[in-house]
């Protein structure tokens, strides 16, 4: 797919809503894409889409692509006396940007009902300025508590609103591209390997995980149940914005961040970057410390343990509703990910 | 009236940049009453009425809103900015805007929650660590299309929602504006003077100026103030409540009103059946502050729609409480002209 249609296909994904544990429209609408590339797609109890290439056979590896479908949002817990909202974080919220922030309430029925996040007015305001407790802040729907009660209930997710958009050249901003870029990317592998799903010398199956904000959940389940040899986690990761340390990011437009860290297969990350400098593919490599904090960590000790790698889209802004990413980028990851089905796959894992 | 702030609010028009705002003002009222443009950028509008009253009447409201505005260009192509006017950075930090003359969208960003340290977490994003990312890859790509001075506005939409709300950025002031523009466009009993005034957020400039060529015998300024009715603040700290009506009030950090207009102004609303409160702190000010002390002094009164998260890109004002302001502005003008 070229750069407008792998635009488009993104902001269908991000429109879509998917707050951890309530995926269903994200996931429906990945999955209908899914279907143009295989018949066998399904979507489990736990809201995990399996979308699996290529007949499964002995001596001939099965590989998982992971990225997840979830992202993160709240989840109502109380209404107050005047028809306000309290909320609760779905995943790691960023409580410097909450106040007088425009929210749709996804209401159990499906409606979509419009609130803004109270703000505090200066005059209630103390010298030093705190990023708010989420106690402290409310939804404000503009109606009284018996008409809100009528539409909304407690445990409906909330997302902020922001319409995406493309920013100069091929840089695009929507809310949830952590991890919907993700989504695309493998997509777009999908595509790139379209006609050649028969001559591959492994299987596949995409897996668009749940719950990955709140702790990896979705993960944890579908790799039991997939039962990979190899998994690569397809995830964001910190792109170089203003004011941040050289060290720890790497930088936009510069092509998939390959994953090397204590909790990964050195040999995978060793082959992703033999592949990407035999093919000329542009690439960044991304120590981590520890564990990664993406569902690869879940995925490496399923059952008796999986090869797994990470391959990180870099983005800015993270978990910001105006998170922006480099189609560029996507194009690279896709094409990383598509030349190590092709190739790198070696019949001995 | 509404259509009017619609099309008046989701035009962008910071303090000192107020000419998008200026000319759908002129579009609106040439033909329909006298008007200059002084050398300030203010609209001094004058009515003929059906009679010359005793009294020079003045109505005013300001077209500037608070926004951001462009003093660097970093050398990886996103913009440093600085506020124009009283804006919280938690209200910028995480949203769309827009950049320039050619509204080039732009983000709100910083760096990442998971990259700072934990004090870091609790604090508000100050001004010099928000940047605005259009897209740009580095400073020479970004000159092309933003320059420094360019402004920097929220975007936002006109949304009518809830139980009578309207919520868009500036409803500070356009709905003023947008009052002025429905009373141009009526029959007027009396001659009357409107001045549409730039540069409130930045020290009531305008007004300055603006009342000083007018020279009125009385003023009324048409405003919105900040209503706190949320659940996080009781009592008298919330200010006034959105649904009870315009607001007069007798005192606040600009301006102590003219008793005998203030007084009035409550007894128009009593009589006539108009709801209408005062606010309970002194806080907020707006151009009254410069107009009543015009020249030898000018019996000044505000009156204000309450407007829930001022100075943000959502703000929120009941339209109840904007016809009723209309309401009783007209009200209390009628009997200012022979007073």
């Amino acid at each position: 797919m070229d750069k407008k249609e792998l635009t488009e296909i993104l902001f269908k994904l991000t429109e879509q809503n998917g707050v951890s544990g309530d995926e269903f429209c994200a996931a429906q609408t990945a999955a209908s894409i899914l279907e143009k590339y295989t018949s066998d797609v399904t979507v489990d109890d736990f809201g995990n889409v399996f979308a699996n290439i290529g007949k499964r056979e002995e001596g001939k590896p099965h590989i998982m692509l992971d990225a997840h479908i979830d992202e993160i949002g709240f989840i109502v817990t109380y209404i107050t006396d005047n028809g306000f909202l309290k909320i609760s974080n779905c995943g790691g919220i960023d409580r410097r940007l909450l106040l007088a922030q425009q929210v749709e309430i996804l209401c159990s029925d499906g409606r979509k009902i419009f609130g803004v996040i109270t703000s505090t007015p200066p005059h209630l305001e103390t010298d030093d300025k705190k990023a708010p407790k989420l106690e402290d802040i409310y939804v404000d729907l503009g109606m009284p508590k018996d008409k809100v009660e009528d539409i909304v209930s407690l445990g409906d997710r909330v997302v902020i609103l922001n319409q995406p958009c493309v920013l100069l050249d091929d840089m695009v901003t929507s809310k949830c591209l952590d991890d919907r870029a993700g989504v695309l990317t493998l997509i777009q592998t999908l595509d790139l390997l379209k006609y050649e799903f028969e001559s591959l010398n492994c299987s596949i199956s995409v897996v668009l995980s749940s719950q990955e904000e709140t702790g990896e959940r979705g993960a944890k389940t579908s790799a039991y149940k997939i039962n990979p040899d190899m998994a690569i986690a397809v995830d964001v990761s910190f792109a170089k914005v203003d004011g941040d340390k050289k060290d720890t990011c790497g930088i936009i437009k510069k092509g998939p961040m390959i994953g090397i860290s204590p909790s990964l297969s050195r040999d995978f990350s060793d082959r992703l970057i033999r592949i990407a400098k035999e093919k000329d593919i542009p690439y960044q490599i991304e120590v981590m410390g520890g564990t990664t904090g993406t569902n690869a960590d879940a995925i490496g000790i399923t059952r008796g343990g999986v090869k797994t790698v990470t391959v990180s889209i870099p983005l800015k802004y993270m978990h910001t509703p105006v998170e922006i990413i480099s189609i560029s980028d996507i194009e690279s990851s896709a094409c990383l990910i598509a030349e190590f089905l092709r190739n790198g796959v070696k019949a001995d894992v | 009236m509404f259509d009017t702030l619609c099309d008046l609010c989701v035009l962008n028009g910071i303090s000192g940049d107020e000419e998008k705002i200026r000319s759908y003002i002129i579009s609106r009222i040439s033909g329909k009453c006298e008007y200059k443009v002084d050398n300030l950028g203010n609209i001094i509008a004058f009515k003929k009425g059906r009679n010359t009253p005793k009294n020079k009447v003045l109505l005013s409201a300001h077209m500037d809103e608070v926004g951001l505005i462009v003093k660097y260009i970093n050398d990886d192509g996103s913009l440093k900015v600085e506020s124009v006017g009283g804006v919280d950075p938690r209200v910028v930090f995480g949203r769309q805007v827009t950049v320039g003359k050619n509204n080039t969208i732009g983000v709100v960003g910083g760096v990442a929650i998971h990259n700072l340290s934990k004090d870091e977490r609790d604090k508000a994003v100050p001004f010099d660590k928000l940047t605005v990312d259009i897209g740009a890859n580095n400073r020479s790509e970004a000159e092309k299309i933003v320059s420094l001075g360019d402004s920097v506005c929220f975007k936002s939409d006109y949304i009518e929602f809830g139980e009578g709300f309207v919520m868009s950025k500036a409803i500070d002031d356009r709905f003023g504006c947008a009052v002025l523009l429905e009373l141009i466009e009526s029959e007027l009993e009396y001659d009357a003077y409107f001045t549409f005034v730039v540069q409130e957020e930045v020290g009531l400039r305008g007004a300055t100026a603006a009342s000083y060529t007018v020279d009125p015998d009385y003023a009324i300024v048409i405003e919105a103030t900040t209503a706190a009715d949320i659940p996080s603040a009781d009592g008298e700290k919330s200010v006034c409540k959105c649904g009870s009506g315009p607001v007069v009030t007798f005192m606040d950090r600009s301006t102590i009103y003219n008793k005998e207009l203030y007084n009035l102004a409550l007894d128009t609303a009593r009589e006539n059946n108009i709801p209408c409160q005062t606010k309970t702190m002194i806080a907020g000010g707006n151009d009254a502050g410069a107009i009543h002390i015009s020249r030898g002094g000018v019996k000044t009164l505000a009156v204000s729609v309450p407007c829930r998260y001022i100075h943000s890109p959502s703000c929120m004002a009941k339209k109840d409480d904007m016809k009723n302001s209309l309401t009783l502005i007209k009200l209390v003008t009628e009997k200012l002209y022979n007073r």
